[in-house]
């Protein structure tokens, strides 16, 4: 009698261990699954104005190449900054959010939208697009990048952490450095994307900046419909040469 | 992204030319384009100027500085257009044919065509008033806005990409001692300066609807299956134990 009963115990302990395996390994996944789990970009949210004379009109004005400053903004009439002829950005960076990124040149793609990175060594570079005017001259250049890409967060990910007065400085094919200053942040529906005011505006003798990525990701269409637009406005020019 | 969705990626990326095909709407009504002016001719200037068309009229906003300001103690007069008709796109300095050092504005002519609309202060914007300095925006900077009805010609040279924004008119210094010499290509009585290219910039469609900036990888629970597989197996595995522990138990 002795002999089946201690059988069926042995079992019923190797079951036991069986049991507590199998929890054991269903805990693990859920350690790996929650370890990789991305962080989601910072939700997107409004704060600034767009026009940038308006939150600058006490501050010192932009000082010139020369390195003078020049007298504070006004808000109409002739532009008051001194805009930079023509140079192409290759470099990016923005301390606040640790942005340091060569800057690529894209146009407009065949469907006539704005092309973006590729899957590829420029995928998670951010791009100058070549249509709008180099960074310094007159009018909004359009720097973008993505939020994420198929390998994980992109070059622009915390983009929408930006905040008014944060810095953004590019360097260009001439050598000079320019720092923008952020004004403002905007989320919209690509639906309702405000085309005129992104790549036009009001302030076409004022150099700008415009820096351009993905927001709201939609869980049931899995697509992003909103794009964070940052608004920044030259604040200083640093030539290599001074 | 957890390793193990490697093998996603391939089918991430087969759905990615969806996600470039957003809806291609827009708020706004009516088509944009965009140019950055450049300088030509070393003028040191820079400008930007957007137009955008409702039907055949246009709203047009041309801002440049930089520019010679004064011409024999008047302002300079800059006499700025749509042309229209040839490649669409601004000379380089091998359009110097005479080798004076200055692109004419007919040397430009084989890059950005004739004249198409003048972008005049008032009164006239028809190519007819190209050289009429008098309703020219003048000074060294401008800030133009002007709505104007655009002939069918230079409405068909901005919807295929072949319209472009001309500012003229140099400071004679800047100019070679020969160039400094001639006289305009265009207005025999002004010197060459008065009326050769300054300022130009190709216009181009601004981008339609938003931008493709990213795929949603950093969105929303990445590793769902793995979450799932072991949340059922921590549970399988927890109930079956205390199951056994309790038969155990009452066996006991």
């Amino acid at each position: 009698m002795t002999g089946p009963r201690a059988r069926g115990g042995n079992r019923r302990r190797l079951l036991s261990w069986l049991a507590a395996l199998v929890a054991l390994v269903g805990v693990l996944l859920i350690v790996v699954a929650v370890a990789a789990q991305q962080d989601a970009p910072p939700p997107p949210r409004s704060v600034g104005t767009i026009d940038p004379q308006a939150t600058t009109s006490s501050a010192p004005g932009v000082p010139s190449p020369s390195g003078t400053a020049s007298p504070p903004s006004i808000r109409v009439g002739p532009a008051t900054t001194h805009p930079l002829g023509p140079s192409r950005p290759v470099q990016l960076s923005i301390p606040a959010i640790g942005v340091d990124t060569d800057l690529v040149k894209l146009g407009l793609a065949a469907d006539g939208t704005l092309a973006v990175p590729q899957p590829g060594p420029d995928l998670d570079k951010a791009a100058w697009f070549e249509n709008s005017p180099t960074p310094g001259q007159p009018g909004p250049s359009i720097i973008e990048g993505h939020v994420d890409s198929t390998e994980g967060p992109s070059v622009f990910f915390k983009l929408g952490a930006l905040r008014p007065g944060d810095r953004i400085h590019v360097r260009r094919a001439d050598h000079s450095r320019l720092t923008f200053t952020v004004n403002a942040v905007r989320d919209y529906a690509k639906a309702q994307f405000p085309t005129r005011l992104v790549y036009g505006g009001d302030r076409l003798g004022t150099p700008e900046l415009r820096l351009i990525t993905c927001s709201d990701f939609d869980q049931t269409i899995h697509h992003h419909i909103g794009n964070e637009i940052v608004f920044a406005h030259l604040t200083s020019v640093r030539n290599r040469a001074s | 992204m957890h390793k193990g969705l490697r093998v996603l990626v391939p089918l991430a990326a087969a759905a990615l030319p969806v996600a470039f095909m957003a809806p291609a709407a827009t708020a706004d009504s009516g088509t944009s384009y965009q140019a950055t002016l450049n300088p030509l001719n070393h003028s040191n200037g820079s400008g930007m100027a957007t137009v955008t068309v409702h039907g055949d009229t246009a709203n047009i906003h041309v801002s440049w500085s930089g520019l010679a300001s004064t011409f024999g103690g008047n302002p300079y007069p800059h006499v700025q257009h749509i042309h229209i008709g040839a490649r669409g796109t601004c000379p380089t300095m091998s359009a110097d044919k005479n080798g004076d050092g200055v692109i004419s504005t007919t040397e430009g002519g084989p890059a950005y065509g004739t004249i198409g609309t003048t972008l005049s202060v008032k009164g006239d914007t028809s190519p007819n008033a190209g050289t009429d300095i008098k309703i020219a925006p003048s000074g060294s900077s401008t800030d133009y806005h002007r709505m104007i009805t655009l002939s069918s010609d230079t409405l068909d040279a901005l919807r295929s990409g072949t319209g472009v924004i001309v500012v003229h008119g140099l400071d004679p210094a800047t100019l070679s001692k020969k160039a400094q010499k001639e006289k305009s290509d265009l207005v025999p009585s002004l010197p060459l300066a008065a009326t050769s290219p300054a300022l130009c910039g190709a216009l181009s469609a601004m981008p339609t609807g938003g931008v493709a900036t990213g795929n949603g990888s950093t969105a929303g629970i990445e590793d769902a299956g793995l979450l799932g597989a072991g949340g059922a197996l921590a549970a399988a595995g927890g109930v079956a134990v205390y199951a056994l522990r309790r038969r155990r138990a009452t066996q006991a």
